[in-house]
């Protein structure tokens, strides 16, 4: 990788720096931090559209519902786009594996968990960095400088991502790519260590998909609606799409008999709104 | 009579659509992007300087939500604050803060749990259905559409808060509100479990026994027999389990599946 391409997906990461995103929440946070998204660009950069996206997927899906309620988070997805992508294409490639293939999607897998870990890192070093400037902020204030307020939001905060994504992520993605192709080059796939990766690369998106299952079931009960949901794709081979529709199916019954039982009466509802709200 | 120009409150909008968050501390989370959306409004509103940083001090005290869906929160205090500077005595920071307070809450379990929890996954798996064998159509999907109602969405609750006032709170916490929060979540559960099933496969090696002609019978073929995937299904719930009932860290958990996947590797029981 040149130092170029390391640069680049530095700038990259500090755009999607999870909540504190430089680019803010809605274009920042949930659209470029995503993996899915990520692999976009990071193949622009390395020109390989397709190959990085195929090394995206599998780290999107471990990663699908990330809610980082009161500013606790389980990861903290800059570096897992921003490095983990990038490592694990160059990697993958280096050891000659299908990047279609369970091989590739398993050591995706593990290498997101990995720098995930590192993500929580920058995201608390990021969020520590801050109080500085707010600190200044308030100081300013008590003196009614009003302009400050700006400031404190959307500039300073730069330095904070300059030291704690640019920095790290362009070095590791510059430095870190020789040493696994390196590594890499020289891998048999079929080394017990090896296999151990690519198998604990798929058991980890239980984990991303039980963070999901937490955040929309209540009670033990909802679990059933879980449960059809992997029938219908598992047994009956649904796409998610049309697995979606038919879930839409118990969402209405559900609305309406919510509504009767009210009094209100099931009126029905725009599809529209149904997407946003 | 003062009235919030529209340019004001577009400048709000946008401020509060890009900067809730970007200087989060533990300390104050959206508290510095709260003021700077506010700061235009109280600018036009109260035309001396003594004035604006009086009226300021009432947005210091700490705040933090789903910021998406607290856009709705933003419009209400702009509403509430042009109201005060037309004289309605019983609008204080007492008022304010209390309505801000009360929200805070609320909504970030819905934001969470409908916009992070249910609407943003739904939108990815369909774009990783798109992205199959690396197809650029995926990423481009969830951008165009994830970006486009979104932002709607927050300009349309950020509008109807600073028309409704106080009211708007019915909009969000009313019976009609949670009915159809409620449903859109069995709509999720759905979902994500069909997620668990195309996404997940987790599989054993184990094998059980020869048959008579001599060959393997392995246990994956027995547990697919029962319920397809069953195995795949009992990871998930075993990892829910944890975090729901046990209240173990997402991050501890990973950490144990590792173990679990690694010890699983080298026994020969996954794989």
């Amino acid at each position: 990788m040149s130092l170029i391409q390391a640069i680049l997906i530095g700038l990259m990461s500090c755009t999607a720096a999870s909540t504190i995103a430089c680019l803010g929440t809605t274009v920042g946070n949930y659209t470029l931090n995503r993996p899915l998204v990520a692999s976009l660009f990071v193949g622009l950069i390395l020109g390989d559209v397709p190959g990085c996206i195929l090394v995206g997927m599998p780290m999107q899906v471990m990663w699908i519902a990330l809610v980082t309620p009161g500013g606790t988070v389980a990861s903290d997805l800059r570096a897992v786009s921003y490095i983990g992508i990038p490592l694990a294409y160059v990697g993958a490639k280096a050891a000659g594996m299908d990047l279609a293939g369970k091989d590739a999607a398993g050591l995706a897998s593990s290498i997101s968990a990995m720098t995930g870990v590192i993500g929580i890192t920058l995201f608390y070093g990021t969020a520590m960095m801050n109080l500085i400037w707010q600190h200044i902020g308030w100081a300013r204030l008590d003196k009614g400088d009003l302009g400050i307020i700006g400031k404190v939001d959307a500039l300073f905060p730069l330095i904070s991502h300059f030291v704690l994504s640019f920095l790290p992520v362009t070095l590791l993605c510059y430095y870190g790519a020789d040493a696994v192709t390196e590594i890499f080059a020289s891998l048999k796939t079929d080394v017990w260590y090896v296999k151990a990766l690519i198998t604990v690369g798929a058991v980890l998106p239980a984990v991303g998909i039980a963070i999901l299952l937490k955040s929309v079931v209540t009670k033990t009960t909802d679990l059933i609606f879980f449960a059809f949901g992997f029938a219908l794709a598992k047994s009956m081979g649904l796409t998610l799409i049309a697995a979606t529709a038919v879930g839409a199916v118990f969402a209405l019954i559900n609305y309406q008999l919510t509504m009767v039982k009210a009094g209100g009466g099931g009126a029905a509802i725009d599809d529209d709104d149904e997407e946003d709200i | 009579m003062k009235k919030i120009s529209k340019k004001t409150l577009n400048s709000s909008f946008w401020r509060w659509w890009y900067g809730n968050l970007t200087c989060f501390s533990h300390e104050h989370m959206q508290t510095f992007g709260y003021m700077w959306s506010m700061l235009p409004i109280i600018q036009e509103l109260y035309p001396t300087h003594e004035e604006q940083c009086e009226k300021m001090r009432t947005y210091y005290p700490f705040f933090n939500t789903e910021p998406q869906i607290g856009a709705i929160v933003v419009g209400i205090t702009a509403g509430l604050e042009e109201a005060r500077a037309n004289g309605a005595e019983e609008i204080d920071d007492e008022m304010i803060n209390g309505i801000r307070a009360g929200l805070m809450g609320p909504l970030a379990g819905i934001g969470d749990s409908l916009i992070v929890g249910t609407y943003i996954p739904i939108l990815l798996g369909i774009a990783l259905g798109f992205a199959e064998g690396g197809s650029i159509l995926g990423p481009l999907f969830y951008i165009v559409v994830w970006n486009v109602t979104s932002t709607l969405f927050q300009k349309v609750i950020y509008n109807k808060g600073y028309e409704l006032g106080g009211s708007a709170v019915e909009m969000i916490v009313g019976t009609q509100a949670t009915a159809f929060r409620e449903s859109v979540i069995v709509m999720g559960q759905v979902i994500v479990g069909a997620m668990a099933g195309s996404w997940v496969n987790i599989t054993s090696a184990v094998q059980i026994a020869t048959d008579s002609e001599g060959k393997a019978v392995m246990l994956q073929q027995k547990l697919d027999g029962a319920f397809p995937g069953i195995l795949t299904m009992l990871f998930v719930l075993f990892a829910w389990w944890l975090m729901a009932k046990k209240n173990v860290t997402p991050i501890k958990v990973l950490i144990l599946f590792v173990v679990i996947g690694f010890l699983g590797s080298v026994s020969g029981l996954l794989g």
